[in-house]
């Protein structure tokens, strides 16, 4: 795999607190690498990587404060990065909010659209929930009568930086 | 006529018993892998021809598991050697052939093909014995072979069927004349369809000879199809043969069609439509500490938890079949997940379940082993 892909890998393992399996898991890391390509332009999508790659390293106690400073705190990341989020967890892309367009520019392609209806079928919001997409990955019969499975909570330390964004993310919106 | 059997006591009609189930369970993992290696939105007939054929072998595993426990076997699953280790081998007349862990493809339905269709010998060389001997390697798993001899292969899957149902009539007969009967199992352990929903086939218990030879004729029937018709006769459903060969020729077969010439709609194949897995992968091949490789653990050990659970099933407790459906939906799942994973350090290949049941995790069946060398 690229350079490129594995950037976007890693910031999204930071974004959504989903592991790299997990996200290799869905089949569609490059398409929605793709997608922020062809709706916010290769610049915005560069710059995006470049912010993730510049921050600190790992295990650093300051990489989740910078991601939160440089990225989701940015004026032209920040929505992009939130959009992404959004992405992951439902396969829809999440048209940017009006403040960015008003300040950077309208993109032709940047409006509310399911990627593909695979995009639908492996949207991380599933497996976050232990449920299964409607219509789609049925569960077997009589498998209502099981309690939903919710993956473990992230443990390892990249992980435990995303989950700690996350946190201060609520405090911010609180 | 031909009757030499191979088969002399009903504990060596066990230990066949339990080859067929070995040999009927084999399949599973390659057709599976090859249907879930196919990528979302392409190749949907093969898809679905894969689904109905794979859902047959289960079919089959359940009914050679129903006649072992017609004659007072005890099915078991959780055996070390059950599962095949990939490529595993079947016997193809003189020769045998690799049945393997790989990627939908040209390759996989060749595979498929022959497992379906075993070689046929002409009648005057029926005459002879059924096994032939072939010196295997230890460590090979040879499906089809004599429980006790793995050196003595049979000429094919159909011979070493012709030989279960040959020795259930002897040993049956030979009972009769005492008497007796063989078929002594507790009915309540035969699994029957009310837990065993949409299974490609009437799952019906086998209890005297008449059943325990239907169901064994369901299997062979499915398989090879009836006598060289590509339809078998009671269901009018194509035999697998002739459901893989669908997709070779990339058309359906109509009712009436000759073997080898369907006339039906067209069917699109994508070959390139399918996750490229790496072949008999296995578990000591991916890097150490990643997520893949724990992965791929996870899935071994929540298969062999599955094969525990399908033996409870077999042995007394049918209604755990219900409870092992949505395990199966689990399986798939994490199948997709491996799949889709590119593999570290093998550029342009990706992952794929490897099926080493108690290998690479806490072993599960040590008590077994040590109950079994007791």
């Amino acid at each position: 795999m690229s350079d490129r892909i594995e950037t976007f890998l890693g910031l999204s393992v930071e974004l959504t607190a989903f592991s790299r399996f997990d996200l290799l898991a869905t089949g569609l890391a490059e398409r929605y690498l793709g997608t922020l390509d062809k709706v916010v332009g290769g610049d915005t999508t560069n710059t995006l990587l470049a912010a993730f790659a510049a921050l600190p390293p790992p295990g650093d106690g300051t990489r989740a404060r910078a991601l939160r400073a440089t990225i989701l705190g940015s004026e032209l990341l920040g929505d992009v990065a939130r959009s992404l989020i959004k992405l992951w967890y439902s396969g829809t892309w999440f048209e940017l909010p009006y403040a960015w367009t008003q300040r950077f520019g309208a993109k032709p392609a940047d409006a509310t659209f399911v990627v593909s209806p695979d995009a639908y079928v492996e949207g991380l919001l599933w497996k976050a929930i232990g449920a299964h997409p409607a219509g789609a990955k049925a569960p077997g019969y009589g498998s209502w009568a099981y309690p939903p499975k919710i993956p473990a909570f992230p443990a390892s330390d990249t992980k435990a930086d995303a989950v700690s964004v996350h946190l201060q993310n609520v405090g911010i919106m609180s | 006529m031909h009757t030499h059997s191979s088969i002399r006591t009903l504990d060596e009609l066990k230990e066949f018993l339990h080859g067929a189930m070995q040999l009927e369970h084999a399949t599973i993992p390659p057709y599976l892998t090859a249907l879930y290696s196919i990528m979302p939105n392409v190749n949907q007939d093969a898809a679905q021809i894969l689904r109905v054929i794979v859902v047959e072998e289960m079919l089959h595993l359940t009914i050679a598991a129903n006649v072992l426990n017609a004659i007072g076997g005890t099915p078991d699953l959780t055996r070390p050697d059950f599962v095949a280790s990939y490529p595993a081998y079947l016997p193809d007349g003189e020769t045998d052939f690799e049945v393997g862990i790989q990627a939908f493809g040209r390759e996989a339905l060749a595979t498929f093909l022959k497992i379906e269709r075993p070689a046929a010998r002409s009648e005057h060389l029926k005459a002879q014995s059924p096994l032939i001997h072939r010196k295997s390697s230890q460590h090979k798993t040879v499906l089809g072979s004599h429980p006790r001899n793995k050196d003595l292969h049979f000429y094919s899957i159909g011979e070493f069927y012709a030989a279960i149902v040959e020795g259930i009539k002897e040993l049956e007969e030979k009972a009769k004349r005492e008497g007796q009967t063989i078929f002594t199992g507790d009915r309540s352990r035969q699994i029957t369809s009310e837990y065993y929903y949409s299974g490609g086939g009437e799952l019906f218990p086998v209890f005297d000879l008449k059943s325990a030879l239907d169901a064994l004729e369901l299997i062979i029937e499915q398989g090879e199809g009836d006598g060289g018709g590509i339809y078998d006769d009671d269901e009018h459903e194509l035999a697998h043969y002739y459901r893989f060969e669908e997709l070779v020729k990339g058309r359906y077969y109509l009712k009436g069609d000759k073997p080898g010439h369907p006339t039906g709609p067209p069917l699109q194949i994508d070959w390139d439509g399918a996750y490229p897995i790496k072949p008999n992968l296995k578990v000591a091949e991916i890097s150490d500490g990643s997520e893949l490789r724990e992965a791929t653990v996870a899935f071994n050990h929540r298969y062999g938890e599955f094969l525990a659970l399908l033996t409870r099933a077999y042995n007394g407790q049918p209604n755990l079949l219900l409870e092992a459906v949505p395990v199966m939906f689990e399986f798939r799942n994490m199948m997709l997940e491996l799949i889709r994973n590119p593999l570290p350090g093998h550029p342009g290949l990706n992952g794929s379940p490897t099926y080493e049941i108690g290998k690479n995790t806490a072993d599960p069946y040590a008590a077994h082993r040590a109950e079994a060398a007791a």
